[in-house]
């Protein structure tokens, strides 16, 4: 088991598996011969070259060892993640303010220590600077709160 | 003369009152994040490329262009006053540098450093004007395959130089590859790769991906570790003693010229400079010991050297359109936004861009001595921010700034989804480096491939009978065995190890 979660060995099938989708995706592409290269030769040509490599990187890793992967911790990526589609989803539809008051909630959330009010004050200070410099200093055509400005 | 001619261009174009604003702009962002830990030149310069697309072209670049050398003298502060690198050039400043702090000299370190710094992006970028010319001239001469194959050169170069594993990082650069091929084929119209988003049938923005790889993953990261920060510490006197300076003029010599030459080559740049740099400083001198308690020699040459190379860094991709590195990848980027396609065309077709950006290089170092030394309480006062305020507003900038490439939430979904494959690069120890420069390079190195097979009637010989090309592939192949030998590689292992 400890032999298989090294990080060399999980790279080897991260390569391969971007080979496959790669191969799969775009195995409609019209190859064409060398002359007349169609649109799928050079993705296939540089899928199968990733899926070598990923097996190279595989077998090395299975040979001579490689350093184990450490845990990752899945608070931070997972929050910061869900921080960015919210501000995706809400940007549009409710405005910056909105958008910026969740993001930075819940990226605040992600770090080890909150305080409510330190968060509080730096929304402040960001909605205020956001607005200052993208809605008036750039000029661009974005609302600060939907429907009012 | 037309090198003068070319200077005095370059001169009006710098010294108009616009970029002039935006050097200094460049300078004082680059010196902000250079002090900050956590956040590098890199994730800086891939947020504000959608900024850059609201600039004019000359504008955007000298700001870009300032951010990066300018975080090589902020990263610089912190290394000597707290011992917290702000940049990974200046990881070997902290040896030296702190120590001279804790003796009560830590206003002579920076000055020294700060001069040191200056002197050396002079002369970094006299080599750049030295050099465009007769790079351009002979780029020009270059046929599909040529191109094809200097690409090819450049890219094996970097992962050469690239830390870690040589077949993880060469897999990373095809993996670029496969992603720049992401849209419409431009020969065909046939949509590869879009998965029928109509987004992504322009091909795919360079921006958020940049953002979400360097960005947003650099945030995560930080996150889980939980940066510490240490007490400021008194500067003291700027002015170092006649002793010191007598002890430090050679050294900035030697790492002027060592980072210099350093800088130039794919992969190279200010990291690998200021390592080589300290490590000849160490070797010379005639009393090593002093190394590693405040000699003053193992802060003027690696700082000179991070800032040398970083001009010349600027060589390959502007001449070559080639980038050797990270940031320079980025800056094709914002001339691919600008729509200037970089590579030798750029000299004679925008001269003034070429000249004016070369020239506000030299303005800005000159700004940056300004803006560390007298300002410099300022900056120490930046460093008591704690990370929980600054990650959620790099995070939200980053958000407001994908967005506004095209208008589209699209993007910052896209951030969200590199930032995931960003992390993953992370955790598994593959460098995003290579992956960017495969990115960037990847329509273009299939454009060259697809012409040059074409012109050839589909002989692949073509890029062996073309003596450049075949030039160029030579020695791409002795650059690949040479670093499987088992010597080389152990040695290239041990450098690197030092490094981390």
């Amino acid at each position: 088991m400890n032999r298989l979660l090294t990080k060399d060995f999980l790279s080897g099938l991260m390569f391969i598996a971007f080979g496959l989708g790669a191969l799969y995706v775009g195995h409609h592409l019209a190859v064409g011969t060398p002359v007349r290269m169609g649109p799928g030769y050079v993705p296939r040509m540089l899928s199968l070259i990733l899926l070598a490599l990923g097996a190279v990187v595989c077998i090395v890793a299975l040979v001579s060892g490689s350093e184990p992967v450490e845990r990752p911790k899945w608070k931070p990526i997972t929050l910061v993640t869900i921080g960015i589609v919210c501000f995706a989803l809400l940007f549009e539809r409710a405005g910056l303010i909105p958008a910026l008051i969740v993001l930075v909630m819940i990226a605040s959330l992600a770090g080890e220590e909150f305080k409510l009010t330190e968060v509080i004050g730096n929304i402040v200070v960001l909605s205020i600077l956001c607005t200052l410099v993208f809605k008036v200093g750039l000029g661009m055509n974005i609302s600060v709160i939907q429907g009012i400005w | 003369m037309d090198l003068l001619d070319n200077l005095f261009l370059g001169l009006s174009v710098a010294f108009t009152f616009q970029n002039l604003t935006y050097a200094l702009l460049g300078c004082m962002v680059g010196t902000l994040i250079g002090v900050l830990p956590g956040i590098g030149p890199v994730a800086t310069i891939a947020m504000l490329l959608p900024i850059t697309f609201h600039l004019p072209p000359t504008a955007s670049l000298i700001m870009l262009a300032g951010i990066y050398y300018g975080a090589q003298y902020g990263g610089s502060t912190t290394s000597i006053l707290v011992n917290l690198p702000g940049e990974a050039s200046s990881v070997v400043t902290c040896l030296d540098g702190y120590q001279m702090a804790r003796n009560g000299r830590a206003g002579a370190a920076l000055s020294i450093s700060a001069v040191g710094s200056f002197f050396a992006g002079t002369i970094g970028t006299i080599i750049i004007v030295i050099f465009a010319e007769p790079l351009t001239r002979m780029a020009q001469k270059f046929g599909p395959a040529d191109y094809c194959s200097l690409m090819a050169l450049g890219l094996v170069a970097a992962v050469v130089l690239a830390s870690g594993s040589i077949t993880k990082a060469i897999s990373m650069v095809f993996l670029g590859l496969l992603f720049g091929l992401i849209g419409t084929d431009v020969n065909t119209g046939a949509q590869r790769f879009t998965f029928d988003i109509p987004e992504l049938s322009d091909g795919i923005d360079f921006a958020p991906i940049a953002m979400g790889l360097f960005g947003i993953a650099e945030i995560v990261v930080n996150l889980e570790r939980h940066l510490e920060r240490g007490g400021a510490i008194k500067v003291g006197s700027l002015w170092p003693t006649r002793e010191e300076i007598r002890r430090s003029i050679p050294a900035v010599l030697r790492g002027t010229l060592l980072g210099s030459l350093l800088g130039v080559l794919p992969g190279g740049g200010p990291t690998l400079g200021a390592f080589s740099a300290y490590t000849l400083e160490k070797k010379l001198s005639k009393n090593p010991g002093q190394f590693g308690k405040g000699a003053v020699e193992g802060v003027a040459a690696p700082e000179a050297a991070n800032n040398a190379a970083a001009q010349t860094s600027f060589i390959p991709m502007l001449t070559l359109g080639i980038p050797s590195n990270a940031v320079m990848a980025l800056m094709v980027g914002a001339m691919i936004i600008q729509g200037i396609q970089p590579g030798p065309e750029v000299m004679t077709k925008k001269p003034d861009l070429f000249w004016g950006m070369i020239v506000s290089m030299w303005i800005g170092n000159a700004m940056l001595v300004i803006i560390n030394l007298p300002m410099i309480g300022m900056w120490v006062k930046l460093l008591t921010v704690p990370y929980r305020y600054l990650a959620p507003a790099i995070l939200l900038f980053c958000c407001i700034g994908a967005y506004s490439l095209q208008n589209s939430t699209f993007h910052v979904m896209q951030v969200a989804v590199f930032g995931v494959l960003g992390y993953v690069f992370v955790k598994l120890g593959c460098e995003g480096a290579p992956f960017l420069l495969g990115l960037v390079l990847g329509p273009q190195m299939e454009e060259y491939f697809r012409r040059a097979m074409l012109l050839s009637r589909g002989d692949a010989m073509v890029f062996i009978e073309r003596p450049i090309s075949l030039g160029l592939l030579i020695t791409t192949a002795a650059l690949l065995i040479l670093m499987a030998l088992p010597s080389i590689k152990k040695a290239r292992e041990e450098a690197f190890q030092e490094e981390g």
